[in-house]
């Protein structure tokens, strides 16, 4: 939650070198996050152990040759948890930027395209969305239709709405000036066509940056509304489940705290510098600055 | 900067090799280290029985005992504030307490008490065969919460002289008398029941001082109190939500005593270590696998007894519960007089449950595992399921926000197949399955004709029926037993009187000291 | 300005009312009956019904708006369903420790942030700078939650120099109130850091390529120098605006850290009145935090004009 990043950075200077730096971020950035899609891949062929058996005669093991990073207090190899928990952080973030994108962007761009009164409407409907705090929105949502993880990131998706739409909205103000739009009035296409077939490319770049960096908030979000107990519900393996229960072992067995931690801050991470990134390489200049 | 920098690099990574190092030692020592550095901040060094402060995990919504039920609030009230005519000590007997004695009549059906003379409440008014009378009517009469039923066998009240009170009730009972050294039995003046949810008025050895919603309810020693004084002069109940917060506050001396650990895994960071000292006794919370007994496919008993048959309790406590708690075969904890071992009834057999299962023909059904978000429903849970598929059955699992969102689906609507909830009211047979309208849906006549006759029966028959009762549940497999609930208590070293056993709803206090 | 400031006026005082409505509904159709939850396991049926009525629960889905909104706007709350005690005074203490929680890590995460982040712009190149940025990033990715309970086995049970957890009011004891809020302040400040180092960097790089920064230094000025004397009020414009729009995840972040540090705030209010079903209490909380989120929203927008001098001078 605490990463909540509203809207695009404002870049920093350009030119090869810091090209060259930045590129670092996208690289390592691109490595985690294939990191963490070519685990939740692997989990549905193979994991070495079921994640959900309890066995009882294998209860927090080190981790060995057999468990790679040891068992938990159910006797489950966590390991293999890791791998399925992968699935759930992948599910959790595209739930959640997908509800966000898929409102958030047509939103963007039909609030620069559209008069504006109703332009200044849609952005102080943003504003006042932007009040309630998504974690709040998700604890009010699982409070109404019970508590699952894709209840819980549609509501993590409609706090981010704001994000994606006011991020849309200003990009699609820099499109609409340039003249190769105004050449496409000239020759007719009406406004459907126009943000469809020309400004919806042109902000594409936009998109997949928000659509990151909203990813890393999103698992982020998953965490700490497990820790409450709003989260993934039991046995599917989840990361912020899985840092949540081993809170009571952290005096005896710490690992289990370790694991899902770093891997929480993996894919975080990821998610974060490969925004950076892209951001970089599109190098969009487009800055809101409301 | 630069120095900046290794700084914090280096205080990242000293704090992950001394957690490590914490962690793989075990580290007494060093634990101790903490203890100190803690116990001094808390204050509580010199004076020895100044103040003392007890950890609980839920902390009550308010102090209304006539419409709130629920274990926090006869927890911090009974025995400490509110006083009853009779307790039950350790052994489970029925003592005196503001009755000097009692005798029943030769039908049973009467009960003359001889009170304690010179009892005052804590704000003044004396306490007379009067309070008596309106206590009990007021049980009967007022009260909303279901517990208050026993209370409704009570056909009169008759005030004899100011410390003597004759009860007649409609038909002799065992349970009555048991059941005032429960909440119901909790002695008001009707001068002081403006704000009982907020300022609780009792004959008790304390007083409400504080209430820090939220936070802890303090009490201070009633100076006027008629009997023996208690050791502390202000007693502290602290709450916690998180059990792993509970812990590291008696572990930096934020706490005294941890009144009910609630996450056994992590004893072995007190045992073993000279600082404190762990009590482990039995509880009377029943940790229960309830089957909706009332709808497809729990109706089916083949399906019950599979599910009894699939569970390896043993298994099952160890992995759960740290093996700490007590293994039961039907709904009655050890220390009941009616305690039988019934765990043989049903022996963990997978096979013989995959085989019940599929003669049943629901073997394609998913049932639904609804769990509320306590930890020992989810920790069980867990295993519950696993073992379960082990023998053949689907299984879903909900979570179920507690109490909310629980009491709605599984209590109240009773729409679940299977839940996982400790009732941890003293003897609650009667109550859990004795009223087909429960959310258990269990309908044996038999069964409420048995609790029925050992009510009205002689103490022998109370005892043989009783356990004649809970050998039916227990074969008609009306739910599964995983375990009674450990009575986990965590003290500083010499702190004296906790209590072995938690037989009663009060964590009574007045017995605490320190050597 | 004084236009603009009445608009945005007006804005925050319809986003309050739409969002007071918003509130209410949802808590209209949040399923659990408040009357039985408070009751508990044990009631009976009359008693639920009886006491549906005395919440007034039966009565027009309007009747009971306009009393909540009336009782809130009148600062008189009215009663908690499942306490039965005052709400007002209740909530007046929990926004006080929210508050000092959340200032406090605010002003930590700012101090900690500014130096960082502006070295970290001046020195983008260089080593430190870089390092500098990869630790924010790894700030960023770890949940506070996890900073907290590894700084509470570190620095409470480990080392014991600090309790683990608690709140003591600042008038009762206030050598115990430091102590108790130095760990979950800085369980959130360290999080909230990361963040903002980031912004401060970016919005001071773009500041340094600004031409009269250049011409500053080509007088000879050293970058540090240059861009505290030039280019501070510049940075600060987008800087404020982040840390506006912070607000909200800080109080957020102050959910879970409070359940971490048992901290009796807002955020623990929150939790145990959801529970609880105690929706009177509930709808008062989120309409506080919502109400927080959005004046600081207009605060921002009020600073930006001052700040700004090219945002004044386009108003008059």
């Amino acid at each position: 939650m605490s990463a909540e990043i509203p809207e695009v950075l404002p870049t920093g200077q350009t030119g090869a070198r810091r090209r060259g730096l930045r590129n670092h971020s996208l690289l390592i950035g691109a490595a985690l996050v294939c990191l963490v899609i070519v685990m939740g891949l692997l989990s549905f062929v193979w994991t070495p152990h079921n994640p959900t058996l309890v066995n009882p005669a294998a209860r927090l093991q080190l981790p060995s040759a057999e468990y790679w990073f040891g068992t938990d207090k159910f006797g489950r190899d966590v390991f293999s948890q890791i791998l399925v928990g992968s699935r759930t952080t992948l599910f959790v973030g595209i739930v959640a930027v997908g509800v966000a994108g898929v409102i958030g962007v047509p939103l963007g761009i039909v609030s620069a395209m559209a008069p504006n009164w109703f332009g200044e409407l849609v952005m102080r409907c943003n504003d006042l969305l932007l009040a309630f705090p998504a974690l709040l929105l998700a604890i009010m949502f699982t409070a109404v239709f019970g508590s699952s993880t894709l209840v819980a990131m549609i509501a993590i998706g409609i706090a981010t709405i704001p994000n994606f739409a006011r991020l849309i909205r200003s990009g699609t103000l820099q499109v609409l000036k340039t003249e190769y739009i105004l050449a496409a009035r000239a020759s007719g296409r009406g406004p459907f066509a126009i943000g469809l077939r020309h400004v919806l490319p042109n902000v594409s770049s936009l998109i997949i940056v928000q659509a990151s960096v909203s990813f890393a908030i999103a698992v982020l979000a998953e965490a700490a509304l497990s820790f409450l107990g709003f989260g993934t519900p039991p046995p599917t393996p989840s990361w912020g489940r899985m840092l949540q229960e081993s809170q009571e072992m952290l005096w005896s067995a710490p690992r289990l705290a370790l694991f899902p931690g770093a891997a929480i801050a993996v894919a975080v991470l990821g998610f974060n510098l490969l925004g950076d990134g892209l951001r970089d390489r599109f190098d969009p200049k487009l800055e809101d600055r409301r | 900067m630069k120095s900046r920098l290794t700084s914090r690099t280096l205080a990242l990574l000293a704090a992950a090799s001394l957690v490590t190092a914490s962690c793989s030692a075990g580290a007494p020592g060093e634990g101790g280290t903490g203890t100190d550095q803690g116990g001094s901040t808390a204050g509580g060094g010199s004076a020895d029985t100044e103040e003392l402060s007890i950890g609980f995990g839920a902390e009550p919504e308010n102090l209304d005992l006539t419409t709130t039920a629920g274990a926090a609030l006869p927890q911090v009230l009974l025995y400490n504030i509110y006083e009853t005519l009779v307790k039950v000590d350790q052994d489970g007997t029925i003592v005196p307490a503001l009755a000097k004695s009692w005798t029943v009549s030769e039908d049973r059906r009467t009960y003359t008490f001889v009170l304690q003379e010179g009892v005052t409440f804590s704000n003044g008014d004396e306490f007379t065969a009067e309070d008596v009378k309106y206590s009990i009517e007021s049980v009967r009469d007022d009260w909303t919460i279901s517990l208050k039923e026993p209370m409704d066998i009570v056909e009169s009240v008759e005030v004899v002289s100011p410390t003597e009170v004759t009860v007649t009730l409609s038909e002799p009972s065992n349970s009555w008398l048991y059941r005032m050294t429960t909440r119901i039995g909790a002695m008001f003046s009707p001068d002081a029941t403006e704000d009982l949810a907020t300022e609780p008025v009792g004959t008790g050895p304390y007083e409400l001082q504080k209430w820090t919603r939220g936070d802890s309810i303090s009490l201070s020693r009633n100076a006027e109190y008629w009997g023996d004084e208690p050791a502390f002069e202000t007693v502290n109940f602290k709450y916690f939500k998180d059990p792993t917060a509970l812990n590291n506050a008696l572990l930096t001396g934020t706490i005294n005593v941890i009144g009910l650990l609630e996450s056994p895994e992590t004893l072995g960071q007190f045992e073993g270590n000279d600082k404190y000292q762990v009590i482990e006794g039995t509880t009377n919370g029943e940790v229960q696998l309830s089957f909706n007994n009332g709808s497809e496919p729990m109706q089916n008993e083949q399906v019950r007894q599979a599910v009894r048959h699939a569970i390896d309790h043993q298994a099952l406590l160890d992995t759960c519960w740290a093996g700490r708690g007590t293994l039961i075969g039907s709904m009655v904890p050890p220390t009941d007089p009616w305690y039988e071992d019934l765990t043989g009834l049903y022996p963990y057999d997978v096979d013989k449950a995959s085989a019940l299962l599929e003669e049943s023909g629901h073997a394609d059904h998913t049932f639904r595992l609804r769990l509320p978000t306590r930890s020992y429903a989810t920790s069980c849970g867990t295993v519950v399921q696993s073992q379960l598929e082990q023998a053949g059955f689907n299984v879903t699992i909900d979570q179920l926000e507690f109490p909310a969102a629980w009491l709605n689906t599984v209590f109240t609507n009773a729409d679940y197949d299977m839940t996982i909830i400790a009732h941890t009211e003293p003897r609650d047979m009667t109550k859990v399955f004795g009223d087909p309208g429960y959310y258990t849906r269990y309908d044996s006549e038999e069964f409420r004709d048995l609790l029925q006759r050992a009510d009205s029966g002689t103490e022998q028959e109370e005892v043989e029926l009783l356990k004649e009762a809970a050998r039916l549940l227990s074969t008609d497999a009306a739910a599964d037993w995983l375990f009674v609930l450990p009575n986990l208590i965590v003290a500083e070293a010499g702190i004296t009187g906790l209590p072995q056993n938690a037989v009663s709803e009060s964590f009574d206090v007045t017995g605490l000291g320190r050597s | 300005m004084a236009l603009r400031l009445l608009i945005r006026a007006g804005i925050l005082l319809a986003s309050v009312a739409v969002s007071s409505v918003l509130v209410f509904a949802f808590m209209a159709v949040i399923p659990g009956d408040p009357a039985r939850v408070a009751l508990g396991v044990n009631a009976s049926e009359a008693a639920v019904t009886q006491l549906r009525e005395e919440f007034g629960l039966n009565r027009p889905l309007l009747e009971q708006y306009l009393e909540w909104i009336g009782g809130l706007v009148t600062f008189d709350p009215g009663l908690s369903y499942v306490t039965r005690s005052e709400i007002g005074p209740l909530l007046a203490d929990r926004v006080m420790v929210t508050l000092w929680l959340v200032g406090t890590a605010m002003i930590v995460a700012l101090l900690v942030a500014l130096p960082v982040g502006a070295v970290m712009a001046v020195r983008h190149r260089q080593l430190s700078g870089l390092t500098l940025s990869a630790l924010s990033q790894v700030g960023v990715a770890i949940p506070a939650f996890l900073a907290g309970i590894l700084l509470i086995a570190l620095f409470a049970v480990w080392l014991g120099w600090l309790p683990a957890n608690g709140w003591t009011a600042p008038v009762v004891d206030p050598v115990m109130f430091v102590k108790q809020l130095i760990l979950p302040a800085t369980s959130l400040a360290l999080v909230q850091s990361a963040v903002l180092t980031r912004y401060v960097r970016s919005a001071i790089l773009e500041v340094l390529r600004e031409d009269y920064l250049r011409t500053a230094r080509a007088k000879g000025l050293k970058p540090m120098q240059a861009l505290v004397r030039h280019g501070l009020r510049n940075a600060a414009v987008p800087v404020v605006t982040v840390l506006g729009l912070q607000l909200s995840t800080l109080l957020v972040g102050a959910v879970v850290i409070e359940r971490v540090f048992v901290i009796p705030g807002l955020g623990s209010l929150l939790l145990d009145s959801v529970s609880q079903r105690d929706l009177i209490m509930v709808q008062d909380v989120v309409m506080v935090l919502v109400v927080a989120v959005l004046a600081m929203n207009f605060l921002v927008d009020v600073l930006y004009l001052i700040i700004d001098p090219r945002l004044r001078a386009g108003a008059r």
